[in-house]
C-alpha cells in the first residue's frame, strides 16, 4: 500500500553527533525511516533517547552531521514554514492573545488578513477555544494553552506537524482528553503527524504507525502498524495486547 | 475579595494617621517651640499654595507655570534618554560587537551621578535649556540602558526558533519577539529612570536657572523665604509621584499579558 503514497519524510542513513569540550557524544546513528502523506507516526521510545533531537532535525532546527532528511522531495537545511512543530512546553508568545498567537504564521508570510483571521478562526474553532480569542496566554490553563499551541502549528497549514511529547507536562486527566481533541482534530484537519511520546498508551492511541527507538545512539529498533477501529479503546483486549507487547519490545531496547 | 478590600481599607486607614500625625505634631511645634522660628507652619503653606497658583514667584511664573517649565525640560530630556538607552540597550543586548565595544564604556558612566554633570554642562552648553537636557538626559539614560540591556539579555532564544519555525524572518522575529519580551525591563528602566530625570530638573535648576520648580527653591533660600521652600518641595513630591503613578499605569495598559486574573 505504501508503493502507491506520497512519501512525506525519508529519514536516510541520519545520524548526529553533538561535538563538544568534554566528548563527543553520538546521539543519532544510522536512523532509517520513512513517513507517507496524511500518516500519524508516533516515535516511541525510552526518555533521554534523543526523539526531541530526531523532531529538531527533522523541523531544520539542526541538522544532521550524517546522512540527509528530505522532505517532500527538499533536503532539510533550515527551519521552514511547510513543518510546523509543537512542544513540550506551550511557547506561546505570552506578549499576544490566543487569535494574535494563531495567525503570527500566516502573518509573517504576509496572508492578508482577512484570510489569516478566518483561516485562524477555523482552527481556534477546531481546538474548542472559541470565545478565547481575545484573551492572553497567562490565564489558561495549561491544557488550553496546549490546545493554542496546536491550532498555531494547524494555522500555518504545513506540509507536517511534529509535536515533541506535547501533553507530557499535562495531568492525567487532561492528557486522556487533549489526546481525544487530536484524534479528532487530526480527523478532521487531516495532515501527516509526527508524534513523540514516551507513553505507550498515548501512542497506541493515536498512532497509525509506531516506530519503537533504540536507546543511546537512537535508531530504529522496530514498527508497529496500528489498525484498531478509531476512536480506540484504552481497555479492549486489542489495545492491551500490544501495549503488553510494545512495553516488552521497550525493555529490551535498554 | 471582602477581606482584601478590607485589608486595603486598613492600610489605607493608617496611611493617613501617619500624614495626619506628622502635620499635627508639625503644627505643634511650630506653635509652642523655638522650631517656629525655622518652620511654617502646614496651614500657611497650604495657603502660599493656593496665593502662587493665581500669583507670581519671582518676576512673572505662577507656580503651575513654574512647574511646567520644569516638565517640559523632563519630558525633552526623559524622551531623548528613552529613544537612546532603548536603542543602546538592545543593541548591546543582541549584539556581542556592540555589546564588547559598549559595556565597559557603559560601566564607567554608569555610576557617575547626575548631578556630577552639571559643571561639564554648564562648561560646555552655557547656563541655558541644553546643559538642562543634557543634566536630565544623562540621569535616565543610564537607568534605561541598564534595564534594557538586562532585558536584551534574557529573550528566549527557543521563542526565537518557535518564530523561525513559523515562517518569520530574522527583522520580524526581532519586532514580534525580542521587542515585546523587553517590554517590561524598557518599562522599569523608564520608570526609574523618569523619577531620577525629575530630580535631576531640579538640581539643574537649582545650580543655574531662573525659572522652574527648582528655581523657586533657591529663589525661597536666597529671600529667607521658608514657605516659599516649602511650597516648592511639597509641588516636586506631589508631581513626583503623580508622574509615577502615569508611569504604573502605562506599564498596565502596555504589559497586560502578564497579568494574571481578571
Amino acid at each position: 500500500m505504501s508503493e502507491t503514497r506520497k512519501t512525506v519524510i525519508e529519514c536516510k542513513h541520519v545520524s548526529k553527533t553533538f561535538y563538544s569540550m568534554a566528548g563527543d557524544n553520538l546521539v543519532v546513528s544510522d536512523l532509517n525511516f520513512n513517513v507517507y502523506e496524511n500518516e500519524f507516526v508516533v516515535l516511541f521510545g525510552p526518555g533521554q533517547c534523543g526523539k526531541s533531537t530526531i523532531l529538531n532535525l527533522i523541523s531544520g532546527l539542526e541538522s544532521p552531521t550524517g546522512g540527509e532528511i528530505v522532505v517532500s522531495g527538499e533536503k532539510v537545511s533550515g527551519p521552514s514554514p511547510k513543518r510546523g512543530m509543537v512542544y513540550q512546553t506551550t511557547n506561546l508568545f505570552m506578549w499576544y492573545t490566543v487569535m494574535q498567537n494563531v495567525e503570527f504564521g500566516p502573518k509573517m508570510q504576509g496572508v492578508p488578513k482577512k484570510i489569516r483571521r478566518e483561516r485562524a478562526q477555523k482552527y481556534i474553532d477546531l481546538v474548542g477555544l472559541n470565545g478565547f480569542e481575545n484573551q492572553f496566554p497567562v490565564k489558561l490553563s495549561g491544557g488550553m494553552q496546549q490546545r493554542v499551541g496546536i491550532a498555531r502549528a494547524y494555522a500555518n497549514e504545513p506540509e507536517l506537524i511534529c509535536m515533541d511529547e506535547p501533553f507530557g507536562h499535562l495531568d492525567a486527566q487532561t492528557r486522556y482528553l487533549m489526546e481525544e481533541e487530536v484524534e479528532r482534530i487530526s480527523n478532521t484537519a487531516r495532515r501527516t503527524v509526527v508524534f513523540v511520546t514516551n507513553n505507550a498508551e498515548e501512542a497506541i492511541y493515536l498512532a497509525d504507525r509506531i516506530i519503537l527507538l533504540h536507546n543511546c545512539p537512537t535508531s530504529v529498533h522496530k514498527e508497529y502498524t496500528v489498525d484498531l477501529p478509531r476512536p480506540r479503546d484504552y481497555t479492549s483486549p486489542e489495545f492491551l495486547a500490544l501495549r503488553e507487547q510494545i512495553t516488552a519490545d521497550m525493555d529490551n531496547t535498554l | 475579595m471582602k477581606i482584601k478590600l478590607k485589608e486595603m481599607g486598613n492600610s489605607l486607614f493608617f496611611s493617613l494617621i501617619g500624614i495626619a500625625a506628622i502635620l499635627i505634631l508639625w503644627t505643634l511645634g511650630v506653635k509652642f517651640t523655638s522650631v517656629g522660628l525655622l518652620l511654617p507652619t502646614p496651614l500657611e503653606v497650604l495657603q502660599r499654595m493656593a496665593y502662587t497658583f493665581s500669583n507670581a514667584i519671582g518676576r512673572e511664573l505662577t507656580l503651575p507655570m513654574h512647574l511646567a517649565v520644569s516638565l517640559r525640560r523632563v519630558v525633552i530630556g526623559f524622551s531623548l534618554a528613552s529613544v537612546c538607552g532603548v536603542v543602546l540597550g538592545i543593541a548591546m543586548g543582541r549584539f556581542r560587537m556592540v555589546e564588547a565595544v559598549c559595556k565597559p564604556l557603559f560601566e564607567l558612566v554608569r555610576p557617575i551621578p547626575s548631578v556630577a554633570w552639571i559643571p561639564l554642562a554648564i562648561v560646555w552648553f552655557g547656563i541655558g535649556e541644553t546643559a538642562k537636557t543634557f543634566i536630565i538626559f544623562m540621569a535616565g539614560f543610564v537607568n534605561i540602558v541598564v534595564n534594557t540591556y538586562a532585558g536584551a539579555k534574557q529573550v528566549d532564544e527557543n521563542m526565537l526558533g518557535v518564530a523561525y519555525m513559523l515562517g518569520a524572518n530574522e527583522i520580524q522575529a526581532f519586532f514580534h519577539v525580542v521587542i515585546p519580551s523587553c517590554v517590561p525591563y524598557i518599562f522599569a528602566g523608564m520608570q526609574v529612570g523618569l523619577s531620577t530625570c525629575w530630580m535631576a530638573v531640579l538640581a539643574a535648576e537649582m545650580v543655574s536657572s531662573t525659572e522652574g520648580i527648582g528655581w523657586t527653591i533657591t529663589a525661597g533660600q536666597e529671600n529667607g523665604d521658608m514657605t516659599q521652600i516649602f511650597v516648592g518641595i511639597i509641588a516636586i513630591a506631589v508631581v513626583g509621584l503623580l508622574l509615577a503613578v502615569l508611569m504604573r499605569w502605562a506599564e498596565r495598559v502596555l504589559c497586560r499579558w502578564r497579568v494574571r486574573g481578571k
